[in-house]
């Protein structure tokens, strides 16, 4: 479960090296949203 | 006397404070290298992002943002991922364990799953992988100080050198978790307000949203500065520093009770996302100034910073600076402060708080002597630090999911990945286009798992 979790992520910030290409700060604020998300992710499960 | 010397005392003064008041009972090496594991989960979120969190990041960072764009925010919130995910699963496990059994240090824990002298050679290994980085964040403060006319360079090793073993020596881990929490929030403070610096200088009257779009493929990933090699081999070690780092590892065991080893992990992420966040924002919104000819153009990355703060009013300049240093202090004393654990305790077999003051001087000293003598392997050592301590995974794996290995096991990883590490970025070598941390970490696992066939 804990290694499908990290793949998940892992995978989730691998997604602008391949599918954002935009010259603006999409990327930026993607890396960001996904780190925000998962932090409130692991604030709120049970471990 | 300049605005940053003003600062600077009050800066010693309270920091003193603090560290004398924290060394009320400290007989026992329970109480002085882990509080006597009774640390709240607020200091112990702030103590660990304060010792994460190095001059790298104000410096280094801003400049790597500045140079090769947004690949530096991806390649630090990676590692902020990779420390949630592993410390969500590990740090529960370790902190029952650690409680159980009596942990103080790392070796603790890896000299009774592989025996005593592995822990004695992880010791060694942690120290040739720590102490030129220590060595060369004072250099890089040092240098910062004497370019912005703050201190001279040789004052700023020597006054970095006297509060490291001070702080760390009068208080143990209670004075350096004390004197962090502080320091952590004076951080996180002035980086706020460098930023808010930046944008209102550079883009009061400008959309910034418009304007990076300047920067071009410094945007996305890859690019010609952050390939996907060059992204992988950098994150490769920091995805795992918080269980290779005895540092950061160690302060798994001083949360008071579980609720606040859970708050130390949420807030420590809260901390590292804000903070890296702030930093990168700094370098690309200066990035862009300088595309849009209001910032000058600077060709070393390390001296982005330096010339931002020089180009601030002299008291933000000042806070910067001392937040800067503040940085640098904080990662430095906690490493000193885990080194002198692992030497006096898996080195020595020493219980007595006494021999850990010792080298806390000696080590400090050590560090002190490279930090002047600047010898040209020092800069590699210390970016290859956390490659080294990378030959440790298999190890800290292999206490919770792999039964197999012994004494002879932990011994021939450790020395083959350090081999590795050193060897390979020495000699310049990238077998089949792979970099030296790939390397060592797949040689670190495959020599765990062979030798184990045969040590049981």
């Amino acid at each position: 479960m804990k290694l499908l979790e990290g793949l998940a992520i892992i995978a989730a910030m691998s997604v602008p090296f391949f599918a954002i290409k935009s010259h603006d700060m999409s990327v930026y604020l993607y890396w960001t949203a996904v780190t925000t998300a998962y932090l409130i992710y692991i604030t709120i499960k049970r471990w | 006397m300049n605005v940053f010397l003003y600062a600077f005392a009050g800066y010693v003064v309270l920091g003193t404070v603090i560290a004398l008041m924290a060394m009320k009972g400290l007989k026992t090496q329970e109480e002085y290298y882990i509080a006597g594991r009774r640390v709240s989960g607020v200091v112990s979120a702030l103590t660990y992002a304060a010792t994460t969190y190095s001059a790298f990041m104000m410096v280094g960072l801003v400049g790597l943002s500045y140079a090769g764009g947004v690949g530096a925010l991806g390649f630090e919130l990676f590692y902020l991922v990779g420390t949630l995910l592993l410390l969500s699963y590990y740090a529960p496990k370790v902190w029952e364990m650690a409680r159980e059994k009596g942990y103080i240090t790392p070796g603790d824990m890896i000299a009774e799953r592989y025996g005593r002298e592995v822990a004695v050679v992880m010791s060694l290994l942690a120290s040739v992988a720590l102490i030129p980085y220590i060595s060369a964040q004072l250099i890089g403060v040092g240098l910062i100080l004497d370019k912005t006319s703050a201190m001279s360079f040789s004052y700023g090793i020597a006054a970095s050198a006297i509060l490291i073993a001070l702080w760390a020596f009068l208080g143990g881990l209670r004075g350096v978790a004390w004197t962090d929490a502080v320091q952590g929030v004076f951080m996180l403070l002035m980086a706020t307000a460098a930023i808010f610096w930046v944008h209102n200088n550079g883009f009061a009257e400008k959309d910034f949203f418009a304007e990076v779009t300047r920067l071009g493929e410094l945007l996305v990933v890859p690019n010609s500065f952050w390939t996907p090699l060059k992204f992988i081999s950098l994150t490769l070690p920091w995805f795992f520093f918080a269980l290779t780092n005895p540092q950061v590892f160690q302060r798994l065991y001083i949360p008071k009770d579980r609720t606040s080893l859970r708050r130390m992990v949420v807030l420590f992420g809260f901390f590292g996302l804000v903070y890296t966040v702030i930093v990168t924002l700094i370098g690309l919104e200066l990035r862009t100034m300088t595309e849009m000819g209001t910032f000058p153009r600077v060709g070393d990355r390390d001296a982005v910073t330096p010339t931002l703060l020089s180009l601030m009013p002299p008291v933000l300049g000042a806070a910067v600076s001392l937040s800067i240093f503040a940085a640098a202090i904080t990662t430095a004393n906690s490493i000193v402060l885990t080194l002198s654990s692992m030497i006096s305790r898996d080195l020595f077999g020493s219980e007595r708080v006494g021999t850990g003051r010792l080298l806390i001087v000696l080590l400090t000293l050590a560090v002190t002597f490279f930090a002047y003598s600047r010898p040209n392997y020092i800069v590699e050592l210390s970016v290859l630090s956390s490659t080294i301590l990378l030959a440790q995974l298999p190890l800290i794996l292999g206490v919770f999911h792999f039964k197999g290995g012994a004494k002879f096991t932990g011994i021939s990883t450790l020395i083959a990945g350090f081999a590795t590490a050193i060897i390979l970025s020495f000699a310049k070598l990238s077998p089949l286009g792979i970099p030296a941390s790939i390397w060592t970490f797949i040689v670190s696992f495959t020599v765990f798992f062979a030798a184990s066939r045969f040590d049981r």
